[in-house]
């Protein structure tokens, strides 16, 4: 019974990769009914593409900035979540609403919030110039803080899976011994949640480094392409443009960040095997 | 063991069977034949987008042309009402040699993109150019004649303009300077109030405001087949739509903003000037409108004060290159119909929409039931296409963001448009 599932995943997996490959070595566009092998051609291009190191650098500006703060906040609420206290499991399941929301309509939701004239958060703010969406640098925080609203709560959720794995005898051990709460953090919790955060941190950069339709949503890459991630920028070549060759070279570009940064955590940060595969 | 492997060989062959017959049917589309004619109508299939938010005029219209044809059946399917998503729709049915429908609405600017790929039909067989020329505005005109042959039907038109508040200003400026001059005026008195709005967002009305700015500076679409960006005229209009930012004239917003944000702000009363498509005119007197009867439409401003260029919008009708010949008299009936000057007054008159022959605006029933529709002829008549090119997807693409990094501050004008020309260089010269 492995055999037909190897082929199916071979099909559904490998097929397009190969495919989009293939593609990438082609000067291919729809409109024109151009198809010529250019070999490597496209990804010289790239190389001297300033459009293309600009999405890159958005991209890695978003995840970088977007996981450390999910990362941080999400412990927060796992260590809060993590506690007893009354009303605990009422908390639990109401924080999981930003992630439950598709992204598209939550992404819908903070462009109104943003929204220089009538925005909640525009008015709030003194002055009210604040044109979030439409001013350079202020845009791509505008992404990152609805990426953070939205991804947050799952963080939260695999870290306290986490914590609770941690025996609680451990704790009263150190208790004993005269550990203060600061550290138990440091010497156990943080140790001990060690490969979840390694899991987590996985998970959420690679989705952050093929971010799309949050930022899509809120600003279509603008303004001057500083929100333009490199999956916007490959559908806009794909799509808009009907460019099949370069738009999967980007793809293609696209698909082995994702693939360096897993490989990096892993080397880097070393799950123990076995032990912290997702 | 045998087994699995008689299983694993019967679905690679299940698979290879599947794959190859998926690539056939795409590469050899072609040569594949016509589908015979079915008994009894023929059933010609029809794709718009919603004209308004009723729609029965355009059914009864429908209907109409069902029953001076018998033999013909019209199937319509309505298509979201995003240029964009339309847009990749079509590129990727047409590519993919779809039959499913025949007649389909196109964006302005789409018309010689879709001839150079093949994938409409010439029909100047149905409305020569001459014809198309002879009966039809102009820029609607200059936009489905691609090389001498007629790629489209004109189905109605829209074009950019200048509305005001007659109780703000003394005049309808003419020129930029009494357009800035005025505002301040309006500003001074009431500082809560908003200069000039516009459309500054990264997307297509930002191509179309700019292309604006550039022909009221003097400058040109094309040189050509080259198009031209980076020229003395298109600094000036770029320095022009920077400094309204500088100087105060548009709040900040702009540069998010698409045609619905600066309606808004307008029809709320908050703003002295605003450009537009003519759709705003009968939102903004609808009764409740805080600006009803206060609000005046001009052509817009230029520098010598001569009657500025609006850029041209609307749509088209095209035919499906892939329509069998035996459904493609019936398609071409529909099309004439749908365009003809008795639809386009009953669809001005129920829509509000533009007719594209220019017999239209001098009709007894349209100058009396839609009188504003009529007065726009002048406005209409000197709307300008933005480049026509089969490049203009990419080139849009590239405009869109050099254009957004001036609006927004970002670059220069002169470093912006040095990007934007070479870029649009190396697009038009053959680089991916």
């Amino acid at each position: 019974m492995v055999a037909p599932a190897v082929v199916i995943l071979l099909v559904v997996a490998f097929y397009p990769i190969v495919a989009t490959m293939w593609l990438s070595l082609h000067r291919m566009i729809l409109v024109f009914h151009e198809e010529q092998f250019i070999g490597l051609g496209n990804y010289a291009f790239l190389l001297s593409d300033p459009r293309f190191w600009s999405a890159l650098r958005n991209t890695a500006y978003f995840a970088a900035v977007a996981v450390a703060i999910e990362l941080v906040l999400g412990l927060g609420f796992a260590l809060l979540l993590n506690a007893a206290f009354p009303g605990r499991s009422l908390l639990r399941a109401s924080i999981l609403i930003p992630w439950a929301i598709p992204t598209v309509v939550s992404a819908k939701l903070w462009a109104w919030l943003f929204n220089p004239e009538y925005g909640l958060l525009t008015r709030m703010l003194p002055g009210q110039d604040v044109n979030w969406l439409g001013m350079p640098g202020y845009a791509m925080h505008a992404a990152i803080l609805v990426d953070v609203w939205k991804t947050t709560p799952f963080v939260a959720l695999l870290l306290l899976a986490g914590l609770q794995t941690i025996p609680q005898d451990i704790y009263k051990a150190a208790q004993v011994d005269g550990a203060g709460t600061l550290r138990q953090f440091f010497s156990i919790t943080l140790p001990l949640l060690r490969n979840t955060i390694v899991v987590t941190l996985i998970f959420r950069t690679l989705d952050a480094s093929r971010v799309f339709d949050a930022v899509y949503v809120l600003t279509e890459g603008g303004p001057a392409n500083t929100t333009e991630t490199l999956s916007i920028y490959a559908y806009k070549t794909l799509m808009r443009v009907g460019d099949f060759g370069y738009g999967s070279t980007l793809s293609v570009v696209t698909f082995l960040c994702v693939m360096g940064i897993s490989l990096g955590y892993l080397k880097v940060l070393g799950v123990e095997r076995g032990k912290g595969r997702a | 063991m045998s087994q699995s492997v008689i299983r694993l060989l019967t679905l690679a062959l299940l698979v290879c069977i599947s794959v190859s017959c998926r690539s056939g049917s795409s590469a050899s589309g072609q040569n594949t034949p016509e589908p015979a004619k079915p008994p009894g109508k023929i059933r010609v299939v029809f794709k718009y987008q919603p004209l308004g938010s009723e729609p029965e005029p355009l059914r009864d219209l429908l209907a109409d042309f069902e029953r001076a044809n018998p033999d013909i059946e019209v199937m319509t399917e309505v298509l979201p009402n995003a240029s964009d998503v339309v847009h990749q729709y079509f590129l990727t049915s047409l590519e993919g040699k779809s039959r499913e429908f025949d007649v389909f609405i196109a964006d302005v600017v789409w018309i010689p993109e879709f001839a150079r790929a093949g994938w409409i039909s010439d029909i100047s067989d149905a409305l020569p150019p001459e014809v198309i020329k002879r009966d039809f505005l102009p820029g609607a005109a200059e936009a489905v004649i691609v090389q001498g042959k007629t790629y489209g039907a004109p189905w109605y038109v829209d074009a950019g303009l200048l509305y005001y508040r007659t109780d703000l200003v003394p005049r309808a400026p003419k020129t930029y300077e009494e357009l800035i001059e005025f505002a301040k005026a309006a500003r001074a008195k009431d500082p809560s109030l908003y200069g000039y709005v516009w459309q500054g967002r990264q997307y297509e009305g930002l191509v179309c405001n700019a292309y604006e700015a550039l022909w009221g500076h003097g400058g040109k679409t094309m040189d050509n087949t080259r198009v031209l960006v980076d020229t003395k005229e298109g600094r000036a209009a770029m320095s022009y739509m920077r400094r309204l930012f500088t100087e105060g004239i548009s709040p900040p917003s702009v540069t998010s903003a698409g045609e619905e944000d600066a309606r808004h702000v307008f029809q709320q009363g908050r703003a002295v000037f605003m450009r537009n498509w003519p759709y705003c005119w009968g939102e903004a007197q609808k009764d409740g409108s805080p600006i009803k009867g206060k609000v005046g439409i001009t052509t817009l401003p230029t520098v010598d004060g001569s009657p500025g260029h609006g850029a041209l919008g609307g749509w088209q009708l095209a035919l499906n290159a892939n329509t069998p010949s035996w459904r493609r008299e019936a398609a071409l009936k529909l099309m004439t119909y749908l365009t003809s000057l008795q639809s386009g007054v009953k669809l001005a008159i129920a829509y509000g929409r533009n007719p594209s022959r220019k017999a239209a605006y001098q009709d007894a029933d349209l100058r009396k039931s839609a009188p504003f529709v009529a007065d726009l002829l002048p406005v209409l008549e000197n709307a300008k296409p933005r480049p026509v090119t089969p490049y203009y997807g990419m080139l849009s693409d590239v405009l869109q963001s050099e254009f957004s990094a001036v609006v927004s501050g970002i670059r220069t004008p002169e470093a912006s448009l040095d990007r934007a020309q070479k870029l649009l260089d190396h697009v038009t010269q053959g680089g991916s």
